[in-house]
């Protein structure tokens, strides 16, 4: 040991900011988060343009994982990292610019998700300006934070540290690959991705968010918080080790489990669903290390609301990572695929582990940060109480939703129909489980709100000035001295001893080298194939790119959020056939980019609606969905009828895909020109229809034409010459017998 | 108890941990999970990887339609034109009409998006026969979805009972005739044979 100790302090004004931060985004992404479930109650709470469901869900999304989930994650990584390291961060003026700029890349979420700007990619919908944004912000975090490592007075890296590491990296990568766009305008871009392969690359990314983005940086908060809160040790160092490995290593394979009988390829799928069964007990490692630290510990669970807080996020972590491989299960994933019980599992570990392991923190440092008492207990416990019978009834009443319509989409009555063909009986059954979801939102938004107002009212006592601790340590050895002594014998011996591991902890840019090669490795295992292997996505002759007004169309469709609650992807089961048509092969989206396959069926599948109604239906529909489908829940979008195209834009949209391999052809030069004559066409055909006159130049019209042409390539190619599209098997057209003659 | 266990002589910021083993079942379970690999890759009775997501689509098909044979028992005109009579039934139908058809045909059945059912000319023909076939099978170019996929029989037997009480209501503003006339005394004869091939 060195004599001479170094003198220095922590930055915890920067833990303070991010604290608020997690706090007041947190209600704004749960505020909007019950205005998207009253939506879906009530049609009438949809304001298009700016306030629609497909516009403001993505803003829930977004500012619950990114805004909330993310400033918490920073709260705890800068107030835990200082002191397991014994340094200060490295630069004060990143740590600033990691704070400044990541507020305001959520307030341009903010902003631009209502305004219609979006990728329409689920959790990664932010335009492409915004996305450097990002990646220059978490360059800036990740320098600081790598430097600081660097700088670091204690040897070995504790496990929190490890997954932050991971974390930072992880994250990193999966942003940069999965956006990857051509730009088409200022806020407009076309991912380089098509189809089968974006759908891939869009759930490697979607997956591994859930994973490196709400998984591993809570635990690392997890196992700083919660053994200081209980005052115990940890209950196993070996567990630590074998779960963050596996944890890491095989939590990059999972994503295809997104896309079970979608048009990905059976081996990618099959990959996802064995690594996801795998993944189980990799992660309840997190959750046994952290429950079984409160061994006998749990009397003081019962009077501390903090710990209660850990206890419960910790047991939703152990719900939601047991039905995560079982919902990985290929039949099990037919079943809750497009359905609630999606929506379901993610608020288990969103409002569960998430949200209570940020509160628990949060009460925990406050007296900390703001060097006063805790202003109320009571509060807290009230805050808690609220918010578990609010979990409890939003997943209660959203599982059930989630299997009566996926059981309604899949039953057949005695005489081989379905017996529910009518799509909307199916949503209304669901309205009574989504108004208990309201209350149970609103129990747990009101416990927030009890939460702020008990740290506003902390706060207040606050000191003039906060004190300044200072802190002493001996600075870092240069000679690596190893604090165990190092295990004899065999190399089993050897192996399970975690010697080695030991010696890594002290290195930790080699632990950080480490742990890249195995999500890099792990990744490249899959996406070299989903790229490579042409036999992945057989090409169909019959398959064009969309015309310029068609393509028009389909950026409205993206701006206007519609794959929120459209699928566009027939899954190969009889009920889906039967409810939709042929189901969806690789090779009709090779032209998509970004693919739009959905993930949710609010509304019905769309992947082969183009000829099912006419033209003036799309405009009546678009215009006033409820006097069309009575009972419909979709919103109005009457702007459309009065917007206009922008021609010129087009131009922009087709020199982009052009640019990314889409054969344009001709288009590259008279994208307006094409658009004009068709959506005259279009145009034309509503008005002989009997609908509105002088739509050839508005909005409707280039989306109709969109909505007209999906599915249509592979009809046209199987139906030949037919006057028959051939989306039944020929046997289901037949006139109906009179079953039994008891008619 | 929990004190008994080994303590690890390092602490981070006060934290400390034991040296416990891996719990028993925790590890069990996880091989379990990496056999499930082999296992379902060897597929025994068929719990595993099976033939792929298309061939068991079509395996499943094959399978529903041999045990749903359509029976090909078809419905005479006679039988249909008789539909409209019967109160229960042109009762059912209203309430299938009303939930599906009033959105292009009207309420009163004068059209709008979809042809006049009230007036004497049909464009896919107006025997009653005729009139079930495109409401079975749609006219998908027209944007007649095939209601034979969505409804019961008994409710295709009703609506179609109740579209033919609609002929004649000379509803206000209707829709412009449509297609070719069918025989204006088809009502009163609707045991109609083939008699008017061209008309």
């Amino acid at each position: 040991m060195n004599a001479r100790l170094d003198s220095f302090s922590y930055d915890d004004d920067i833990v303070r900011k991010f604290l608020w931060a997690t706090m007041i985004w947190g209600l704004v992404g749960m505020l909007f988060g019950l205005i998207v479930a009253l939506q879906l109650t009530m049609p009438e709470l949809n304001f298009a343009p700016y306030w629609t469901f497909g516009r403001l869900r993505p803003l829930h999304t977004n500012a619950v994982i990114f805004a909330f989930a993310g400033n918490a994650f920073f709260c705890g990584a800068y107030y835990s990292t200082q002191r397991l390291l014994k340094t200060r961060m490295w630069s004060d003026g990143l740590s600033k610019v990691h704070f400044w700029g990541w507020q305001a890349i959520i307030v341009a979420a903010a902003i631009t998700l209502p305004l219609g700007f979006t990728q329409s990619k689920e959790y990664a919908e932010l335009e492409w300006p915004i996305d450097i944004a990002i990646a220059v912000v978490w360059v800036a975090f990740a320098v600081n934070y790598f430097v600081t490592l660097t700088k670091r007075r204690e040897r070995h890296i504790y496990v929190a540290i490890w997954f932050y590491i991971a974390s930072i990296i992880t994250v990193a990568l999966l942003h940069i690959f999965n956006n990857l766009s051509v730009p088409a305008g200022a806020f407009k871009s076309y991912s380089i991705y098509a189809g089968v392969q974006d759908a891939f690359m869009q759930w490697w990314y979607g997956h591994n968010a859930v994973a490196f983005f709400l998984t591993t940086p809570f635990l690392g908060l997890m196992y700083y918080f919660m053994p200081k809160a209980a005052d115990r040790p940890v209950f196993s160092y070996k567990l630590s080790i074998l779960h963050f490995w596996s944890l890491v290593f095989l939590y990059i394979w999972a994503g295809p489990h997104h896309l079970h009988y979608t048009a990905l390829p059976d081996w990618a799928s099959t990959l996802g669903m064995l690594f996801s069964v795998m993944l189980w007990m990799p992660s309840w490692g997190g959750m046994v290390n952290g429950l079984l630290t409160l061994r006998g510990a749990w009397h003081k669970v019962t009077e501390d609301p903090i710990l209660k807080f850990f206890v419960v996020a910790v047991t939703a972590y152990g719900m939601s990572t047991f039905e995560g491989p079982m919902l990985s299960i290929k039949s099990v994933n037919a079943l809750a695929h497009y359905t609630d019980w999606i929506i379901a599992h993610v608020h288990t570990g969103a409002l569960g582990w998430n949200g209570f392991l940020t509160f628990g923190m949060v009460y925990w440092l406050a007296p900390r940060l703001f060097q006063t008492e805790m202003f109320s207990k009571k509060l807290m416990e009230w805050h808690f109480w609220l918010a578990t019978f609010g979990i409890l009834l939003y997943v209660v009443a959203i599982y059930s939703a989630g299997a009566t319509q996926g059981l309604m989409w899949r039953a057949f009555d005695e005489t081989g129909r379905l017996q529910y063909p009518d799509f909307v009986e199916t949503v209304m059954r669901l309205m009574p489980m989504y108004w208990v979801r309201v209350i149970g939102g609103t129990l747990y938004i009101t416990g927030m709100l009890i939460g702020i107002y008990n740290l506003y009212k902390t706060w207040a006592t606050r000191p003039a000035t906060y004190e300044v601790p200072v802190v002493q340590a001996a600075p870092l050895n240069p000679v690596y001295a190893a604090d165990h002594a190092p295990a004899t014998g065999g190399f089993w011996t050897r192996f399970t001893d975690m010697g080695w591991h030991r010696r890594w902890e002290g290195m930790p840019l080699f632990f950080s080298v480490m742990t890249a090669v195995a999500v890099i490795v792990a990744s490249l295992f899959e996406i070299i194939p989903t790229f490579l292997i042409k036999s992945n996505v057989p090409t169909l002759a019959s398959v064009k790119p969309y015309t310029p007004l068609e393509l028009a169309g389909r950026n409205i469709y993206q701006r206007e959020g519609c794959f929120n609650c459209h699928s566009q992807m027939i899954r190969p089961l009889m009920y889906e056939t039967e409810r939709y048509g042929d189901y969806s092969k690789p090779g009709e989206s090779v032209y998509e980019h970004p693919f739009l396959w959905g993930s949710r069926r609010i509304g019905p599948d769309l992947a082969r609606l183009g000829g099912k109604y006419p033209d003036l239906w799309h405009v009546r529909h678009m215009y006033r969905p409820r006097e069309v489908v009575q009972q419909s829940i979709m919103p109005a979008y009457p702007h459309l009828q009065t917007k206009v195209i922008d021609f010129v834009a087009i131009q922009k949209s087709v020199d982009a895909m052009a640019m990314i391999g889409v054969p344009y052809g001709d288009a590259v030069n008279k994208a307006p020109e094409m658009a004009r004559a068709q959506a005259a066409q279009v145009a034309a055909s509503v008005e002989a229809a009997g609908g509105p006159a002088g739509l050839a130049d508005k909005e409707i019209v280039a989306l109709t034409a969109y909505l007209q042409r999906l599915g249509r390539d592979l009809k046209n190619a199987t139906a030949g010459t037919g006057a028959q599209p051939a989306t039944a098997p020929p046997a289901k057209a037949a006139v109906p017998a009179a079953p039994g003659g008891s008619h | 108890m929990a004190d008994n266990d080994k303590l690890l002589d390092h602490a981070y910021d006060g934290i400390q941990e034991f040296d416990n083993p891996l719990p028993t079942w925790w590890k069990w379970i996880f091989y379990a999970t990496i056999l499930v690999v082999p296992i379902y890759y060897w597929d025994p009775m068929g719990i595993g990887v099976g033939p792929g997501k298309e061939k068991a689509y079509k395996q499943q098909m094959a399978a529903f339609n041999a045990a749903h044979p359509k029976t090909a028992g078809a419905y005479t005109d006679d039988q249909i034109a008789a539909f409209a009579g019967d109160p229960a039934k042109v009762e059912a139908g209203k309430a299938v009409y009303t939930r599906h058809c009033v959105a292009c045909h009207r309420p009163d059945g004068g059209g709008q998006i979809g042809p006049n059912l009230t007036d004497d000319f049909w464009i896919h023909g107006g025997r009653p026969t005729e009139i079930m076939k495109t409401v079975v099978e749609g006219v998908l170019a027209k944007g007649m979805p095939p209601w034979g996929k969505m409804l019961k029989s008994d409710e295709v037997e009703g609506v179609v009972g109740y579209v033919q009480t609609l002929h004649g209501t000379n509803p206000a503003n209707p829709k412009a005739p449509e297609g070719a006339k069918y025989p204006a005394d088809s009502a009163a004869a609707p045991a109609a044979t083939p008699q008017t091939k061209g008309m």
